[in-house]
């Protein structure tokens, strides 16, 4: 038998190839333009919080490949590692033969992101730093793995997310807040910082906003000059619960700051604030509670 | 002894008291200095009370009797392996110490210890230099020197994979402890008493010491006991500065340019040497912490950064002057 193929559906074929691989451009949060000539099919993430995200726009299943600590949620523990996000296997990524990079701007070191850019690699750059960040980032991630749909759904999540919080916690008292990050050397941060966009969310409000780094190294003085009514921060160790972790004990000794007086001292968990993903939310649900804790106290 | 350098050696305990005092009044909260006397009376608000008893005055003490027992073990190690570039550290000391320091770090354990892992390491790291330079029998300075000089670059080069493999929020605490950091350093007592202890351990033993300092043959052709000197020394030594580094972390610079520093002012007599040693180096940290406590506040540097910034200069500058 001849197979007659009209050209009217080679046409058809063309057509539909090409709306399903439609070129794809995107700015990146450094502000360069990623072009990929279809969306994207085998990505590495070289951050969690990407991982993260691209698990949230319902493409988690496109990464080939990704760092360390990327454990969340419990699927990405099965994707190969490429190394460390501040140790990357060059080799190792090019075997993989990836489409797409996504990178950490701030976190990885980009001398290494730059030579695999230079291999002809797409990379897009992500570095979002406030709530708006996170659901622009979901959306863009949706437009580079042609999965708008989805990621269009988690970032209207999002958002709706934040909102509800901000509604809720819009007309209730302000509390002045220490937020620690880490205890030795001791390190706060400052107004720009997600958690205090978080905070202030739930009406809280950064003692340290001013700061001119994001996250400064700051001294026990400054903290006690301060006297904020209540401290938050995290373990030193991911898992430590809140039972009594050692950042707490060290400020039990201020007895006069009210925050000590009047035992606000409350725990953090840091898996759930220190990434740039829609589980920020849930953190920030949690720093809500505490703060209203703290105000019917 | 040599009497008249002892007005100078008063000149520079008032200098330390007074950099004492300015340690105390000076921080991210200024206080007057009527608030310090009314609180070491007894009285003075709580906030003030807070700030000079809590947190002040431990580490002021703290950062006084670090920087006297580097510059002491310093001053030592020079006489020991009769290098001018000798520091407390040469001998792999700080190096043991911080391995250890960082390894609790990354176990994610508390303050207590790291402090306790950093003494523990240092006395490993002199344990082994000392079994390596002495195991065979007889033993030399070079060799003691080439000795702790390769296991400090094995200890750096574990530290350096420590570093590489950690995990990004545990960097800072890390790095500030290999720099230098006195905002964790706990009781100062002990380290006060062994400081006292030493020095007056020493004083006695100057003339030995000064005899040792011009070579080992000269000293055991006078009737020095050379080995057991050495032994005693390199003990006295290793016992300083792991109890510093366990107070500190790695501070550099007091131990090698201290000692120099008084030489030039005071000669090479240990008996007047090691003490105002132990008053220089002391008072150099604690106006470097206080400087590093300032500078940015209510930001913070690491004490190790202003050690050396205050130091080359003043050194320099004696250097300089003392040629001509």
């Amino acid at each position: 038998m001849r197979l007659k193929i009209s050209l009217p559906f080679v046409f058809l074929l063309w057509l539909v190839t090409n709306l399903a691989y439609a070129a794809v451009e995107v700015t990146d949060d450094s502000g360069q333009l990623v072009h990929l000539a279809k969306p994207a099919q085998r990505i590495i993430s070289l951050s969690p919080h990407l991982t993260e995200n691209l698990f949230a726009t319902g493409a988690g299943d496109l990464i080939v490949g990704t760092v360390e600590y990327s454990d969340y949620p419990a699927a990405a523990k099965q994707i190969p590692l490429i190394g460390g996000y501040n140790q990357l296997d060059i080799e190792g990524i090019l075997a993989l033969e990836p489409d797409l990079i996504l990178a950490w701007h701030s976190g990885n070191p980009l001398a290494q992101v730059e030579r695999l850019a230079g291999l002809g690699i797409p990379v897009y750059y992500s570095e979002p730093r406030s709530l708006a960040g996170v659901s622009h980032e979901l959306r863009q991630l949706g437009r580079l793995t042609g999965r708008e749909a989805t990621a269009e759904q988690a970032a209207q999540a999002f958002d709706a997310g934040a909102e509800k919080l901000k509604k809720r916690y819009a007309q209730q008292r302000e509390v002045r807040v220490f937020y620690q990050v880490w205890e030795q050397p001791l390190i706060t941060l400052n107004g720009e910082h997600l958690i205090s966009e978080g905070l202030s969310l739930c009406g809280g409000v950064n003692v340290f906003a001013d700061l001119k780094q994001l996250v400064p190294v700051i001294s026990r003085e400054a903290v006690l000059e301060q006297d904020p009514e209540v401290i938050m921060g995290g373990g030193i160790k991911e898992g430590e619960g809140e039972k009594d972790p050692a950042w707490l004990i060290h400020w039990q000794k201020f007895t006069a700051m009210q925050a000590v007086k009047a035992n606000k001292l409350y725990f953090i968990p840091p898996s759930l604030v220190q990434r740039p993903t829609p589980r920020f939310l849930e953190g920030t649900q949690i720093m809500c509670d505490k703060l209203q804790q703290a105000r019917n106290h | 002894m040599p009497f008249k350098l002892l007005p100078r050696l008063l000149v520079l305990f008032c200098l330390s008291l007074l950099i004492l005092v300015l340690g105390l009044l000076l921080g991210s909260v200024n206080l007057p200095l009527e608030a310090i006397v009314s609180v070491l009376s007894g009285q003075g608000a709580p906030l003030h009370k807070m700030l000079i008893l809590e947190l002040r005055l431990p580490r002021v003490l703290a950062a006084f009797a670090t920087g006297g027992l580097l510059a002491v073990a310093g001053a030592l190690m020079q006489v020991l392996l009769r290098n001018p570039l000798a520091d407390p550290y040469i001998l792999g000391l700080s190096g043991g110490a911080a391995v250890a320091a960082l390894l609790t770090m990354l176990a994610g354990l508390g303050v207590f210890w790291v402090s306790s892992a950093a003494f523990t390491g240092a006395l490993l790291s002199t344990f082994l230099v000392f079994g390596l330079a002495y195991g065979s029998g007889q033993s030399s300075a070079t060799r003691l020197l080439l000795t702790g000089v390769v296991v400090a670059s094995g200890w750096g080069a574990l530290i350096s994979f420590i570093l590489a493999t950690s995990q990004a929020q545990q960097l800072p605490g890390m790095l500030y402890w290999l720099m230098g950091d006195l905002s964790h350093a706990p009781n100062p007592l002990i380290p006060w008493v062994v400081l006292l202890v030493v020095l007056c351990l020493l004083i006695p033993l100057g003339r030995t010491l000064n005899v040792l300092a011009r070579g080992a043959l000269q000293a055991a052709a006078l009737g020095v006991s050379v080995q057991k000197v050495e032994l005693l020394i390199f003990g006295l030594a290793a016992l300083l500065t792991a109890i510093a580094v366990t107070l500190a972390g790695s501070i550099g610079f007091v131990g090698l340019i201290v000692p120099h520093l008084m030489r030039m002012l005071f000669g090479y007599d240990q008996r007047i040497l090691l003490p105002a040693s132990a008053l220089a180096g002391g008072s150099l940290l604690v106006l470097a912490d206080t400087l590093a406590r300032i500078i940015i506040a209510p930001q913070q540097l690491p004490v190790g950064v202003i050690t050396a910034m205050l130091g080359v200069p003043v050194f320099l500058l004696l250097l300089y002057r003392s040629n001509r």
